[in-house]
């Protein structure tokens, strides 16, 4: 059996004095989809964002790659965080968003053309992201997230702004990448795009 | 409980009443649904002012004029006095530096929007049935507060130019109804120019008014007229202050009859756009503006996208402020144009260190001006993350355009400095410095043009620490204790926030800052310590910074 790429045992976060997660365990291995679900407040973003090393956990233990997850460039090469929407940098387009992208990972898993193409967003390519629609904003977003590199995708909430059309269409890009070998783990309210992967849900296994 | 009740019913029978009418709200009624909504959310904020906060607020101001009347009379008179004795070219450049204020202020109210709100009132108050422009009231009170302030500088500034050759306090009153008039009337104008096109015309019609005005004054073709001016009798300053304040309320009558046309995609937009409601929940923040103006800038751009150069990785993130700057050519060579300014200030009888201040003050705006990448990374760092780099690497690359820029800047506005005034012996300069009959006729550094370029090039690494502290900077810290002091209460959060990247850009600047001030016979090892402490400012930074998450 593989190592586990992601493993939590008998985390406990609170925020503001109020335990959120209670105890939790999970592991998770390569090439491996997990969705968490479960309904608002059940703590499912809180999860992805102790993951992801930016909330403190109150109790237990998180490991990614077999270390405390740690904010540094070795941890974000291997894992790529997909929350809210980014803050996009000024006087850039939507289309120098992804060359920026591609030009600081030379390994890309895909050329900013072909990225353009499969996130639909070839005749906004020269718009300000502050210009797209939400969705269209959601796509560039996701399309960032999965031109580059990594070994790990922390995503909360990828559908959201998503028509349904691309919500399927973001399933079997979640689905190449598992089969390239990455791991996922994404919060999700879209039962469509959990059916891909494991469920777990924050307060309790719920498969 | 039964407060909630009533509000909730007056609220509902405004809202109602609103929308039933077509909109056609009467004042009375719009007003009478806004004060009874502010009335609810002040009911329920944990920051609600009580009658003893008033009373010592009330006390505090009362303390501060007795404790301050005093030094300020002793200022004015002093402004005045200096200003008795100026020199045409003196008054030239005093007038020249007054209309570029004027013009930098309608120009930053109309970037600024002027009209904005905290991001819950656009969310919750904007887009509903209440009257727009009661809605407005606090915002319409906020910029009036603004202008006023700005204004009272202005006339302290005219003052100083003029001066006051009898009846003081009646002078001084006039500049200051002026001032105060003046700047009312630009911020009416900036607001009305958000109503309409006809109005936005005439608000780029009065900022090249302003620019030709300085141009002239500063050219000495008005040398009489300015002349006239400063001796003109107390019944001419009466009759032009008058007039000024007629206009100016009239312009303020106008604005705030527009105050309810402004469509709400206006307001909303430099409101509620990205990340500022966080901001601006937590009070007004400064740094909400300058993400307001950028963003409403790129919005409104039409762009290609370009291939990105080859780099390494920090670098290629990095490029991204060199592309933006390239994208606004205009801004650029109007920062670089603004390296006049400080001979301009010379010339209307700047001192040798305040002169250096000005120089190193400017040379840090131009850094922080350039270092917006290192801004959103800061305030939302989820791109950065995603992009993978270093948080040393990222930010040392995203140094060197900061740093170049103040470079650039600082050099020419030292070299200006020099050219313009040409520098005097140190014994003669040491004579001119005690001399009030001829101010500063050399810029009075004591150093070569050679030295005070390299001076500008040796400053720019602290600049630029400081440039990326301050972008840096955590929002305002309202949390923190309100400091009671003899001048009154300090809030320590903007206080802190103010000062955040100044401290660092000051300290690695101090050999040069002293240089500048103290116009050394030996100016070299302050060159040497100036080089060693900028580049150690910048480092430090960087290497400290960089731990941070």
């Amino acid at each position: 059996m593989d190592e586990p790429i992601i493993s939590v045992e008998n985390l406990t976060v609170e925020l503001g004095g109020n335990p959120v997660l209670r105890e939790l365990t999970l592991t998770v291995s390569p090439g491996e989809i997990v969705a968490v679900v479960g309904p608002n407040g059940s703590g499912k973003s809180t999860l992805l964002r102790t993951l992801a090393g930016l909330q403190p956990a109150s109790g237990g233990e998180v490991r990614v790659f077999g270390a405390p997850p740690a904010d540094d460039a070795a941890f974000w090469r291997g894992v790529a965080h997909l929350g809210d929407e980014p803050a996009w940098y000024p006087g850039l387009t939507a289309g120098e968003h992804l060359e920026l992208m591609a030009a600081v990972h030379p390994r890309a898993r895909m050329d900013v053309g072909t990225a353009l193409e499969v996130f639909a967003l070839v005749e906004r390519a020269d718009a300000a992201p502050l210009n797209l629609s939400t969705g269209q904003r959601q796509r560039l977003a996701l399309a960032a997230t999965l031109l580059r590199p990594s070994r790990v995708l922390l995503l909360d909430e990828p559908e959201r702004g998503l028509d349904l059309g691309f919500r399927l269409r973001l399933a079997e890009l979640l689905a190449a990448y598992r089969d390239e070998g990455g791991t996922v783990v994404m919060a999700t309210h879209d039962s469509g795009l959990a059916a891909h992967g494991r469920l777990i849900s924050p307060v309790g296994m719920a498969a | 409980m039964s407060a909630g009740s009533g509000v909730g019913a007056r609220g509902g029978a405004g809202a109602g009443s609103g929308i039933g009418a077509g909109g056609g709200v009467g004042a009375g009624q719009g007003l009478g649904g806004v004060r009874a909504v502010r009335g609810f959310l002040r009911a329920r904020s944990r920051t609600r002012s009580t009658s003893l906060d008033r009373y010592v607020t009330l006390f505090c101001l009362l303390m501060f004029a007795a404790v301050a009347g005093q030094p300020v009379s002793e200022l004015l008179t002093g402004l005045a006095g200096a200003a008795g004795t100026v020199e045409p070219a003196r008054l030239g450049a005093g007038v020249a530096l007054l209309a570029l204020g004027l013009a930098g202020f309608l120009a930053a109210a109309r970037a600024a929007g002027p009209v904005l709100m905290t991001a819950p009132d656009a969310s919750w108050l904007l887009l509903s049935p209440l009257d727009r422009r009661q809605v407005l009231g606090r915002t319409g009170r906020a910029l009036l507060m603004v202008a006023v302030a700005a204004g009272l500088v202005l006339g302290l500034g005219l003052v100083a130019v003029l001066g006051a050759p009898d009846q003081l306090g009646w002078r001084v009153l006039g500049a200051l109804v002026l001032g105060v008039s003046a700047s009312v009337g630009a911020m009416a104008l900036a607001v009305l120019a958000r109503a309409s096109q006809s109005w936005q015309m005439w608000l780029v019609v009065a900022v090249v008014a302003l620019l030709v005005v300085a141009v002239v004054a500063v050219s000495g073709q008005v040398r009489t007229v300015l002349a006239v001016a400063a001796g003109a009798p107390l019944t001419a300053i009466a009759v032009a202050a008058s007039l000024a304040a007629a206009g100016s309320a009239l312009l303020a009558r106008q604005a705030w009859r527009a105050f309810g046309r402004i469509p709400a995609r206006e307001i909303a937009a430099a409101s509620t756009r990205g990340g500022h409601v966080a901001d601006a929940a937590t009070g007004v923040d400064p740094s909400a503006l300058t993400w307001i103006a950028e963003d409403n800038h790129w919005r409104g751009r039409r762009l290609r996208s370009r291939r990105w150069p080859a780099l390494p990785a920090a670098f290629a993130t990095a490029w991204q402020d060199w592309r933006r700057l390239a994208r606004r050519p205009g801004r650029l060579a109007f920062t670089l144009a603004t390296a006049g300014l400080p001979a301009l200030l010379a010339q209307a009888g700047g001192a040798p260190g305040m002169l250096g201040a000005v120089v190193l003050a400017g040379g840090l705006a131009v850094a922080a001006s350039a270092a917006t990448g290192a801004r959103r990374d800061a305030a939302n760092p989820a791109l950065a993350r995603l992009l993978g780099i270093g948080h040393r690497p990222g930010l040392a690359a995203r140094a060197v355009l900061p740093a170049l820029l103040a470079a650039l800047w600082t050099s020419a506005a030292l070299a200006g400095l020099t050219l313009t005034n040409p520098t005097p012996s140190p014994a003669s300069a040491a004579t001119l410095a005690t001399s009030s009959s001829a101010p500063m006729t050399g810029a009075g550094f004591g150093l070569g043009v050679a030295e005070l370029v390299l001076c500008g090039v040796l400053a720019a690494p602290g600049l630029a620490a400081g440039a990326l502290r301050m972008v840096r900077r955590r929002p305002v810290d309202h949390s923190l204790p309100v400091i009671d002091t003899g001048a009154g209460p300090v809030p320590l959060g903007p206080v802190l926030w103010g000062v955040t990247g100044i401290d660092l850009a000051l300290a690695g600047c101090l050999p040069a800052l002293l240089a500048l001030s103290t116009a050394p016979p030996q100016p070299g090892p302050y060159l040497v310590a100036q080089a060693v402490t900028g580049a150690a400012a910048l480092a430090g930074y960087v290497l400290r910074a960089g731990r941070a998450t």
